[in-house]
């Protein structure tokens, strides 16, 4: 009775989705109805599908089965398979889609009568469906045609703004990018049919040699790592993401690519097993790059969703170090650090899709009213929009992982799980895991000064622009999009038993072992399952310390200090007219002192330019500073030149133009396939 | 069992060899009408000698009859009269060497195909390793030829292969799968033939040849 209703809720929610999809296209004149109501419906899908997953994490039902159509024709059926790992996806994606869909009806309505809308709402909500059947799907050939969707929907949500030359080609990079992960994928896939004659996810992979699996998990790693962005395959991510509308941003960023991440569970982790300690350090060691490198980007971009973008490389390179260590544990045989690590993956799994939205909606109200996302002509926007400011806070504290936000509570964990993989007589893999401690230490100090700049140059200040100057607080209901996550961020950060209680549920339904009985201490308190006194942590306690140290600090300069005067001047200009807000630090400014001293990754290149009048008297100085993405320009650079030569040699020897040699190459392509016939 | 389908699957591939050995357009056409007649023949044979009677293969009979054997022929005919005047050497190599590779694609065919379960018990399908044969002549026959016309040819004699192919090995394809066939096939001719006017047009010549501007 309880499956069957935890069944139709998801169902319910699917059509939801569906009547959304249906209604934005029937009403797609009636633009500003046909939006309100498909994100209402969205909203409403996601209430339900939020509802279904908690209970069904919780519920004895192991396996909830849907099956929406079969057919006769083998491998062509579409079923739903939910067990509590992907029942936590769903969760996090209910999530989100609620957040934003409450965000669009307010984002969107600028688009009103500029952009056709009823295509916009009917590509967004098939995009969540496409990704709810990632999450859920029952079989791989379901699971590759859902996975396809979500790409083609997404990178027509990327160029949907498609008149900018520089989204067209952000959109086509990541086709591109994901159409490579999708071969693989597939190569892979059929690899695993080969072995197993099914295509089950949930089967066994007992019959699949060592080496073979050896080269699925090869195929499998670099075909979800494109997707997740991992560095070296990321260069992607930094371009589409500020190239779609802030609302899809949010939820490529915080959702798409962690279908990856559950792509990497479903398939190596549950699938294939965790065979061999090498896949777990290659998994940690391209976190480790992917975090350090992805949060130094960061760091230095003066475009905010590219700041954005470059962190969710960062995050999905901890998350991926939190896997790899389990792999590691798990090869092991080392059960209790294994399931620590997962987790710890799982958790910031789930945080980062808060956060991140919670700040790519941010970022977009910020756009909505100054209609620039360029950190150097903002400013001062913290008195105009004090509700989006604060909000915009609450999620950069998070992703600083500041205690009493969530974005510490994973990063603890994944820290814990590095620290207790340490384990005497395996030096290799202690050097390893002290090694990703440090790495993961500096970014998160990386982190803190990305987002303080981020923040204090946007926020504080004075408005470096017109635009700046005129902005206005957004409407009410894209600041509840933006509010929500934030408040649950904070709600998670102080109280993380609530979601160490779902992820635990998954995890034991994963590994079989509960690590909760370990993490005993109520709601506020968390400890660490090894009980060394010192790495017990409570993030409630450490809130209420803060308010009582920061009430007492008051005090006490209020005793001190005794009463003090407000007064009103003018601060001191060094005898210029006004202060004005070129005077101010700029994010450029901010950012160079990292960059000098990283300067073996960045390459920076300072110019300082005179401009009109004569050399030695110019009328204006232009500093121009530049700086190379090493990936670009050392890899892909060199692997796109290639490509084309090949293809101009290819267009000149084998595209001749002649009918007849084309013909000739379907006659021997006929032969060829016949003779393998005869031989296969 | 089967045995006149025999004799009537080596006079299609009979039918391609003359193909190939032909000299003029004109009578290209014609041996095309040949092979589509025995077609037909052999769907209607098929259709009153199966246990059940197969009314459809009837059916099949007779739009094989009007499309094959009188519209696409006569269609085709109508192309050539007002595209070409000049008689000239048509083919690549000649036609003893042409017909001589031709029966290596038949030995071909036999190496490849006898090798496939099932359509064989004991002895080798005769009748699938024929019209095999009349796909690959075909694709050979549009290599071997200079102008559009032969082209076409070839190409509609690659489908009569496949079609017959598909014919022995299934005893009558399902009704509707015939149809959208010869509807893809009647459209194919007529785009074509509208090309190849458009062409002659342009270069004053339907020889292939001088379209080599096709490359990205």
């Amino acid at each position: 009775m309880e499956a069957l209703s935890i069944r139709s809720m998801f169902q319910v929610s699917i059509m939801f989705y569906v009547i959304a999809a249906v209604i934005s296209l029937v009403f797609i004149k009636k633009q500003r109805l046909c939006n309100t109501a498909s994100n209402l419906i969205c909203a409403a899908g996601s209430v339900f599908g939020m509802s279904a997953s908690i209970l069904k994490i919780f519920s004895e039902e192991s396996l909830i089965a849907i099956h929406i159509f079969q057919s006769s024709i083998p491998f062509i059926s579409a079923d739903i398979k939910i067990d509590n790992l992907s029942a936590f996806f769903v969760l996090s994606l209910s999530i989100l889609v609620f957040c934003v869909s409450l965000y669009s009806i307010g984002y969107i309505s600028t688009y009103v009568g500029k952009r056709n809308v009823g295509l916009f709402n009917f590509l967004y909500s098939t995009f969540i469906l496409s990704m709810f059947f990632v999450m859920t799907s029952g079989n791989a050939v379901f699971f590759l045609l859902a996975w396809e969707a979500m790409a083609l929907i997404s990178y027509f949500l990327v160029v949907y703004e498609g008149e900018y030359e520089e989204n067209q080609a952000a959109g086509t990079l990541y086709i591109i990018m994901t159409h490579v992960g999708t071969v693989f994928l597939m190569i892979g896939l059929m690899l695993v049919f080969s072995h197993t004659k099914s295509f089950d996810i949930f089967g066994s992979s007992v019959g699949i040699p060592i080496l073979a699996k050896n080269i699925i998990f090869i195929l499998f790693l670099v075909g979800f790592g494109a997707k997740a962005g991992v560095i070296p395959l990321h260069i992607w991510l930094p371009y589409a993401h500020p190239a779609a509308p802030s609302n899809v941003s949010a939820l490529m960023s915080g959702v798409m690519i962690k279908t990856a991440v559950y792509g990497i569970f479903r398939f190596i982790f549950f699938f294939l097993g965790a065979a061999h300690i090498w896949w777990g350090i290659t998994i940690v060691i391209l976190g480790v790059l992917s975090t350090v490198l992805g949060v130094a980007y960061a760091y230095i971009m003066s475009d905010m969703k590219k700041t954005l973008a470059y962190s969710s490389i960062e995050n999905i390179g901890i998350i991926f170090i939190g896997l790899g260590v389990s792999f590691i544990a798990l090869a092991q045989g080392n059960l209790m650090v294994g399931s620590l690590a997962t987790v710890a993956a799982l958790l910031h799994t789930f945080n980062h899709s808060l956060f991140k939205g919670s700040l790519f909606l941010g970022v977009g109200s910020i756009q909505y009213s100054t209609h620039t996302k360029n950190i150097e002509k903002l400013g001062g926007l913290i008195k105009k929009m004090p509700i989006t400011a604060l909000f915009v806070l609450g999620g950069a504290i998070s992703i600083s992982s500041i205690v009493p936000f969530n974005g510490f509570i994973g990063e603890w964990f994944v820290l814990q799980s590095l620290f207790a993989n340490i384990v005497s007589g395996k030096a290799i893999l202690n050097l390893l895991s002290i090694i990703s401690a440090a790495a993961l230490a500096l970014a998160g100090a990386l982190a803190i000064a990305t987002f303080v700049k981020l923040y204090g140059i946007s926020f504080l200040g004075l408005p470096r622009s017109e635009h700046a100057l005129q902005a206005k607080e957004v409407p009410v209901i894209m600041n509840i999009g933006v509010g929500i996550p934030v408040v649950l961020c904070l709600i998670i950060g102080v109280f993380p038993m609530l979601l160490l209680r779902v992820a635990d549920k998954v995890v034991f339904d994963l590994l079989g072992v509960s690590l909760f009985g370990q993490l005993k201490g109520g709601l506020m308190i968390v400890y660490h399952p090894l009980k060394i006194p010192g790495s017990v942590i409570s993030p409630a306690a450490a809130l209420i310390a803060l308010t009582i140290i920061a009430v007492l600090a008051m005090l006490v300069i209020r005793v001190i200090g005794g009463k003090y005067i407000e007064r009103r001047y003018g601060t001191w200009d060094c005898g210029f007219e006004a202060l004005n807000s070129r005077m101010q630090y700029s994010g450029e400014a901010f950012s160079n002192p990292i960059k000098i001293v990283f300067r073996m990754l960045f390459r920076p290149s300072n110019e300082l330019r005179a401009v009109g009048g004569s050399t030695y008297f110019p009328e204006s100085l232009e500093y121009v500073t530049e700086f190379e993405l090493i990936f670009e320009k050392y890899i892909y650079n060199p692997a796109v030149y290639l490509m084309q030569l090949f293809s101009n040699r290819a267009k000149v020897k084998i595209q001749a133009g002649s009918i007849h040699s084309y013909l000739i190459y379907i006659f021997v392509t006929l032969i060829v396939l016949m003779t393998y016939n005869r031989f296969a | 069992m089967f045995s006149y389908f025999d004799v009537l699957s080596v006079q299609i591939l009979f039918s391609s060899f003359i193909l190939m050995a032909n000299k003029r357009i004109k009578s290209y056409i014609k041996t095309f009408r040949i092979q589509s007649l025995l077609i037909a023949l052999t769907a209607g044979a098929m259709g009153f000698s199966l246990e059940k009677g197969r009314i459809d293969l009837l059916v099949v009979c007779l739009l094989i009859i009007v499309l094959k054997v009188i519209l696409i022929p006569n269609m085709l005919e109508k192309t050539y009269a007002s595209v070409e005047y000049i008689v000239e050497k048509d083919f690549i190599l000649n036609i003893p060497i042409l017909v001589i590779l031709s029966c290596a694609l038949v030995v071909f065919s036999y190496f490849s195909v006898s090798t496939i379960e099932g359509i064989n018990s004991g002895i080798i399908n005769a009748q699938i390793v024929n019209s095999m044969s009349v796909i690959l002549i075909g694709l050979f026959f549009m290599i071997s030829r200079k102008k559009a016309i032969g082209q076409i040819v070839g190409f509609l004699v690659v489908e009569n292969g496949l079609y017959v192919t598909a014919l022995f090995s299934t005893h009558g394809l399902p009704f509707i799968v015939d149809l959208g066939v010869f509807i893809d096939v009647l459209t194919a001719v007529v785009i074509m033939g509208f090309m190849v006017f458009n062409i002659s047009e342009k270069f004053d010549s339907i020889d292939i040849e001088k379209l080599n501007k096709l490359r990205g």
